[in-house]
């Protein structure tokens, strides 16, 4: 059954800017992107929202720049969420068939979902994803629902997504002021995954690693399913912070030194005379030995990692076979890839983006990666959620072709 | 401006209040008590069982039942505990005759705590003290029997006391986080039940501004077959006023504020230091009247206390008909433990005001600190020494940090010698040219504590007349010594953490991960 064209439109409210992506997916499942609007943020500090009005103002220009760039009229989008109290847990359901029934049915696998799904959360958390990871039938591992199989215990893997009730809702309700539809909210790195792995990478093992301006997202993929999300505190930001408070040189001139001049690895070679930047007439302004300002980047990126590195499951980096794919604004620091590689010790990627027709240039950037992903994710929701027309559906088709 | 004398009626010596811990539970909570260092109270240790007795850090005991049980314990048993009790009858009446607040503390459901209680609060009554009873209840998993024990023990003792605070240990889960030891569980349950015990005292023994006294306290706590809500918050800073309440209101006791709602009297007291002013009051009780419903009675008093320093404290207490407080919702465990209220508030609240150090013999830590890098020797009895002797800036600090700090720490350091070199740079100019030393940001500037000079000039005129209450001459001349736990010492680490400038994420609740403020950079960080 052929499929139409379809438009979804992803958001970030990330914390140095805020963009949308308009993407159109064609019958054969490609993605074009027909726009994107971006605008610098404000009022978003460490990937949740601080200052209402201003993010507000800021993803209402972000929003008007998309619709002129696209020339769609949105109306609904995929929004993408981070934050330090969103966390991924994995747990698993398990259910034991009634002794007289020995196949399994539907309503036998949908019992094994509740239980899983039925993690132990705080309070004022919420679920953001359950997502399957895979089935489990008398020991025996199945991708797919084991339905209509004979078998004694069904299990089902969840990876549960879940974070705090309140501030969730918030970001929803900033969207929702615009005013805009939510489909869905997607726990960012769940979302970069999406564009940044293709299938054979998730088979093998890998780790997206989103180091952004506030925040640093992870997604660990083994076996091609998910086996770890989170969300540390801690981004670009931080180091633009770090060398202001080492050197007590201003922000803007702290931001230009570590876009210009940093450099995260521990090469000395690089660590070699002073920085200088220089000021619109050409006269220098600045001046900064260059060991100790790649000293306080390597050693926050270095934290950062390590951290990444600790919260991920025991031996879960031995296994990784396809490697690390780094993106967001923070990844395209000059010795990053250097320093990565000798935190985790396995290949180092910056995502090349796939199949995406358009003006490709500009997208193929890793600050992109998690809205294009949304574009991804939304896709793919749309094909699981999608269920076959009945007849009715059929007949409406053939006079409107043009509904869902 | 001339002194006078405060009416001496009015204020109970606190030689007269005598804390007894009875049974297991209660002796732990005595000991806890003695740790925290009420040194100033009697305390008085009963139990039957002659081992935890004898272990007991109390300077006085008294073993129940010496020809019944015979050193052993009352086995679970409240007739035994209560035949116990009746053979020791004069030697307690002995030890509480002449005592105006008797508080008696106990675990319900067990032989001792349960048989005896009631005959202790009788006995105290006769002989004309206020009892206020705290007890715990016992856990659920202990079994329906002694859950009936307690509730009967607990029934007779509404009637006889003047006041009850009960405890229920199955909210003991609410104090800790899930992962911590069962050890400090029951601490931190210790620890509440002393700050409960603290802040009644500190309410009846001090005079305030707006004074609050034993009446006020009897009417908030009259409601019949009630149980006592309490909760005691202390804050810093600019928006101290509401986050005061917050902690206060996060009371396990309080249930977020949601018990007040069904209170009738609520009685309110603040406690701040010469920087207190009228609008933080106001914004403080216009919030609190969320809580409490618009015709409760609201006894409200307030105190100025110059040790306070910059801090602000508050202490809710109410009552409320038993009934109403089964239905009322759970606290959720993760909101309880994210702030939790329970280290030790003592430095903040610790009335070493100075009419308070001259009612208290002078033999506070603080000002066995303070004393000697300030003045050569100066005699704490005088006035004019001990101002300048009062902190500065630290005490904004420490009370800040003690908040967070593990009651041991407090207890246990030592007075920092870095600390002190540090006052002793501060002070080096002399009182008198305090007012050129850097002060904090935050510090209003009518708020150093330590310079007598400024003080009148600076202060906002309203608090004028705080200053003739400072200055009253002692009050109790021998000077029961009541130490409300100044525990001003704590890791000087903490300390420098707190100042240290975070940039663009000033202000921010601290991103600790593992113990490590990741706002702070790894490089300053690393290189210690």
């Amino acid at each position: 059954m052929a499929r139409r064209t379809k438009i979804h439109v992803g958001l970030e409210i990330g914390t140095h800017k805020t963009c949308i992506v308009v993407g159109e997916v064609k019958a054969d499942s490609a993605v074009k992107i027909l726009g994107i609007g971006e605008t610098k943020s404000a009022g978003v500090r460490k990937g949740e929202i601080h200052d209402y009005s201003q993010a507000r103002a800021c993803l209402k220009d972000a929003l008007t720049k998309a619709e002129d760039a696209s020339d769609v009229e949105i109306g609904s989008v995929f929004l993408a969420v981070t934050g330090a109290h969103i966390t991924g847990i994995n747990n698993r359901g398990t259910f034991r068939l009634p002794d007289d029934e020995p196949i399994v049915t539907a309503e036998h696998v949908e019992e094994a979902r509740t239980i899983a799904r039925e993690v132990h959360i705080p309070q004022n958390h919420v679920y953001i994803h359950p997502i399957i990871r895979n089935y489990w039938l008398d020991g025996l591992e199945h991708s797919t629902s084991p339905m209509g199989l004979f078998g004694k215990t069904v299990e089902a893997d969840f990876h549960v997504v879940h974070g705090i009730g309140s501030r969730l809702q918030n970001s929803i309700k900033l969207v929702r002021e615009m005013p805009l539809e939510v489909d869905d909210i997607v726990f960012a790195p769940i979302a970069t995954a999406q564009m940044a792995l293709d299938r054979e990478q998730r088979e093998r093992g890998a780790l997206v690693i989103d180091i952004g301006g506030g925040t640093t997202d992870y997604a660990l993929y083994l076996g091609g399913v998910i086996t770890a999300s989170g969300c540390i505190p801690v981004g670009g930001d931080h180091v633009t912070n770090d060398i202001h408070l080492v050197t007590g040189l201003p922000f803007s001139k702290a931001e230009r030194l570590k876009i210009t001049e940093g450099d995260a690895s521990a090469d000395p070679v690089r660590s070699v005379g002073t920085a200088k930047l220089t000021d619109e007439r050409g006269f220098a302004d600045v001046e900064i030995n260059r060991a100790v300002l790649n000293e306080v980047i390597r050693q926050r990126l270095e934290e950062t990692l390590r951290l990444v590195r600790q919260r991920l499951p025991d031996n879960a980096v031995a296994s990784i076979g396809a490697g690390i794919f780094l993106t967001g604004g923070t990844s395209l620091m000059r010795g990053f890839h250097e320093l990565a590689f000798e935190v985790f010790g396995r290949d180092i990627y910056r995502p090349e983006l796939p199949e995406i027709s358009g003006i490709q240039a500009s997208f193929k950037d890793p600050r992109y990666a998690t809205s294009i992903g949304l574009i991804r994710y939304a896709q793919i929701f749309d094909t699981e959620s999608a269920a076959p027309p009945g007849i009715f559906g059929r007949v409406a088709r053939m006079f409107w072709p043009f509904v869902k | 401006m001339i002194p006078y004398h405060r009416d001496p009626r009015q204020i109970i010596p606190s030689t007269a209040v005598k804390i007894i811990g009875l049974g297991g539970a209660g002796t732990n909570m005595l000991e806890r008590i003695a740790l925290d260092g009420m040194e100033g109270a009697e305390l008085l240790a009963i139990n039957t069982d002659i081992r935890t007795l004898g272990s007991c850090l109390a300077p006085e005991k008294i073993q129940l039942g010496v020809n019944l049980t015979k050193g052993l314990g009352a086995g679970g048993d409240p007739e035994l505990g209560h035949q116990a009790v009746l053979e020791a009858e004069d030697a307690i009446r002995a030890a509480v005759t002449g005592r105006r607040i008797v508080f008696l503390c106990t675990g319900l459901g067990g032989g001792t705590g349960s048989g005896a209680a009631p005959i202790v609060t009788r006995i105290a009554r006769e002989e004309g003290a206020f009892v206020v009873v705290f007890a715990t209840m016992p856990f659920a998993f202990e079994g329906r029997r002694r859950r009936d024990q307690a509730e009967t023990a607990l029934n007779e003792l509404v009637v006889l006391s003047n006041a009850l605070v009960t405890f229920d240990n199955n909210r003991m889960g609410e104090l800790v986080l899930a992962k911590q030891g069962i050890h400090d569980a029951f601490l931190a349950a210790d620890q509440m039940i002393c700050e409960s015990m603290k802040a009644v005292i500190r309410l009846v023994i001090r005079p305030g501004l707006i004074n609050v006294g034993l009446d006020d306290l009897m009417s908030a706590l009259r409601t019949n077959r009630s149980r006592c809500l309490f909760g005691s918050g202390i804050a810093t800073g600019k928006d101290r006023a509401t986050r005061a309440l917050r902690n206060a209101l996060s009371s396990p006791l309080l249930d977020q504020g949601s018990l007040l709602k069904d209170a009738r009297t609520v009685l309110v007291h603040l406690c701040g230091g010469e920087d207190l002013t009228l609008f933080e009051i106001e914004l403080l009780m216009q919030s609190l009247q969320k809580f409490v419903p618009e015709e409760a009675h609201v006894l409200f008093g307030a105190a100025v206390d110059p040790a306070m320093g910059d801090a602000l404290s508050l202490t809710l207490i109410s009552a409320l008909p038993e009934d109403s407080l089964a239905m009322a919702p759970r606290d959720s465990l993760s909101s309880a433990s994210r702030d939790k209220p329970l280290p030790d508030p003592a430095p903040g609240v610790t009335p070493s005001s100075e009419n308070e150090a001259r009612t208290v013999e002078p033999q506070l830590e603080s000002e066995d600190l303070w004393k000697p890098v300030t003045t050569p020797a100066p005699d704490a009895d005088a006035p004019a020494a001990e101002k300048p002797a009062s902190p500065p800036v630290v005490v904004a600090e420490f009370v800040a940090v003690t908040k967070e700090a593990p009651p041991e720490a407090c207890v246990e350091a030592a007075p920092d010698p870095q600390q002190t070199d540090e006052e002793a740079e501060r002070n080096a100019p002399g009182p008198g040219s305090s007012g050129g030393t850097p002060i904090p940001k935050k510090r209003p500037a009518g708020a150093t504590p330590w310079s007598v000079t400024q003080g009148p000039k600076s202060l906002q005129p309203e608090l004028a007349p705080i200053e003739s209450f400072v200055l009253t001459p002692p009050l109790e001349p021998e000077g029961p010594k009541l130490k409300l736990g100044i525990k001003p010492v704590t890791p000087q680490s903490e300390l420098s953490l707190d100042s240290t400038p975070r940039g663009r994420f000033e202000g921010e609740t601290p991103n600790v991960i593992d113990g490590e403020d990741l706002d702070l950079p790894p490089f300053l960080r690393k290189k210690k």
